[in-house]
């Protein structure tokens, strides 16, 4: 199953249009928590105050404001906002395509299936052509006022747009500026074994969050008035530089 | 670079333990506004307000509750939540490795980056690099606030990332929407797969910038033009402003991301 059809477009490339209507492809369900005033439960609801007179401001009396420097805005009316939101046209437009392993994970924002619309020919072609090459169709699109960039990338006669992350919203690694520690090759070495005898086929519905079925036993048995104990946090000691050989030999006996 | 910790604990494998903090790995780029109060041109904060007693609640008098009937609660501590699974709540055990290239890229979530704290570089930087060298992520599960995670960590450019990961039963299948019997003809195959052949590139995410982003620079820079830009009074911190704990912050920036899709 997937979930509801929440656009509808086609896309375009070389002299090809193929219709499609997007679906969700992921459903999170969770138990959902409200925050209340401790003292006598009341539902709280989030109010934007003003950090000046410290009193809560109602929606019409609110604007908004770029800051060119600290405490300095230029405020923007929403009709001047509105002017530079994209205008739709229903083409999900595909630029250029890629090799699918080419594509850096953290890019990968929502996931969508497309499904053929009106007549599936072209899209199957299309789907069965893409595996075939094994590329993935790098593509910009506007859904509801907004511009995405995308990937389309046929997995096993399907069809998903993957929507990516623009360049300059990752965070680049090298920023983090960590340093450098030497290691022996003696630890790389032993660090590779134990990590190869730790693998295990990739199976992930072999995981489940048992944490959830938890959670609501513990509500359940708040409701029925019992007592909850209070466990602290495991933490662990933290392996010491000089230690680290020593653990890694351990743990490689261990796994053997 | 400082960057700010979400989180801080251990991950660990086997019988080896580093202390870690997790930092964001996204930024969101959008060219993104503040909300003023139009009066006096002073920033709006978001604060938790009572209905009932119509005053803002300040972080230590806020509790979540769980509703099991209309109107009523079920009180949870942040010590009760913590309480649920606490071997998973200060610790990112990894608890198998497996081969990068097996994982469907449907599975990933939200990337964040892990960093080292004092005394772990040497076990962090041997993780990074025999990762690096087999290819391989670690899979674990840990427990932020109410939510338990699946996470992939992996070796990247010298860091640590940590991916959270949907569960395989958040994933719909979609196999209703291809239908089983399907007609390919060979012209339309031959016909797409040169137009895709002709247009095969190299992965290049940096040219793809956002249009409107454009168009509100300009704007922007329009207006700079036009007027001065107005001046917000000052106001000094309070003690005690915002979110409680990381945990509340991480939430307010996840709740950011959402009303911002």
């Amino acid at each position: 199953m997937a979930g509801a059809t929440i656009w509808k477009g086609y896309i375009h490339f070389g002299d090809t249009d193929v219709p499609v209507k997007l679906h969700t492809a992921v459903r999170e369900e969770r138990i959902q928590f409200h925050l209340l005033h401790r003292g006598d439960q009341v539902r709280l609801r989030q109010q934007m105050v003003c950090a000046y007179e410290k009193q809560p401001v109602p929606a019409e009396e609110q604007s908004k404001g770029f800051e060119v420097e600290e405490g300095k805005y230029i405020i923007v009316d929403p009709a001047e906002l509105e002017q530079t939101a994209p205008e739709s046209n229903r083409m999900i437009e595909v630029h250029e395509f890629v090799k699918t392993g080419q594509i850096d994970p953290m890019f990968l924002d929502r996931l969508y299936y497309l499904e053929p619309d009106i007549q599936g020919k072209e899209f199957h072609a299309l789907v069965k052509t893409m595996e075939e090459l094994d590329v993935a169709g790098i593509c910009t699109w506007t859904m509801r006022k907004r511009s995405y960039f995308g990937a389309l990338q046929a997995r096993g006669k399907m069809l998903r747009l993957n929507t990516l992350r623009y360049a300059d919203e990752v965070i680049p690694a090298g920023s983090l500026e960590l340093q450098d520690v030497p290691l022996s090759e003696k630890e790389l070495k032993i660090g590779s074994e134990l990590i190869e005898k730790l693998t295990a086929p990739f199976e992930p519905q072999k995981f489940e969050s048992e944490h959830q079925k938890k959670l609501q036993a513990m509500i359940d048995k708040k409701a029925r008035g019992e007592k909850i104990a209070i466990l602290a946090p495991r933490r662990l000691k933290p392996t010491e530089s000089d230690k680290l050989l020593q653990a890694l030999e351990a743990s490689l006996k261990k796994a053997a | 670079m400082a960057v700010q910790g979400i989180w801080s604990g251990t991950v660990s494998f086997s019988l080896v333990a580093i202390p870690v903090r997790l930092v964001k790995a996204i930024e969101p780029g959008r060219i993104s506004f503040r909300l003023l109060h139009g009066k006096d041109y002073s920033p709006l904060r978001r604060r938790m307000f009572c209905p009932e007693e119509e005053t803002m609640v300040p972080p230590d008098e806020i509790i979540r509750g769980f509703e099991i009937l209309p109107g009523q609660y079920v009180l949870m501590t942040d010590e009760e939540l913590e309480s649920v699974s606490p071997e998973r709540s200060r610790t990112i055990e990894i608890v198998e490795f497996i081969d990068r290239k097996e994982v469907d890229p449907v599975y990933y979530d939200h990337p964040y980056y892990l960093v080292p704290s004092k005394g772990g570089e040497k076990a962090y930087q041997l993780l990074v690099e025999v990762m690096r060298r087999t290819n391989k992520a670690g899979l674990a599960k840990f427990v932020l606030a109410e939510r338990e995670y699946l996470v992939a960590v992996t070796s990247r450019d010298g860091v640590l990332a940590l991916t959270t990961l949907h569960y395989s039963e958040e994933i719909l299948s979609g196999e209703d929407l291809s239908p089983r019997k399907e007609k390919i003809a060979a012209e339309d195959q031959s016909r797409i797969k040169k137009s895709i052949e002709h247009m095969i590139a190299d992965f290049d995410p940096g040219k793809y910038a956002d249009g409107r982003r454009k168009k509100l620079m300009d704007l922007l820079a329009a207006k700079v033009k036009e007027r001065a830009p107005v001046e917000a009074p000052a106001v000094e911190e309070e003690a005690g402003e915002g979110p409680a704990d990381l945990v509340a912050a991480l939430e307010e920036s996840m709740q950011k991301v959402k009303e911002n899709r």
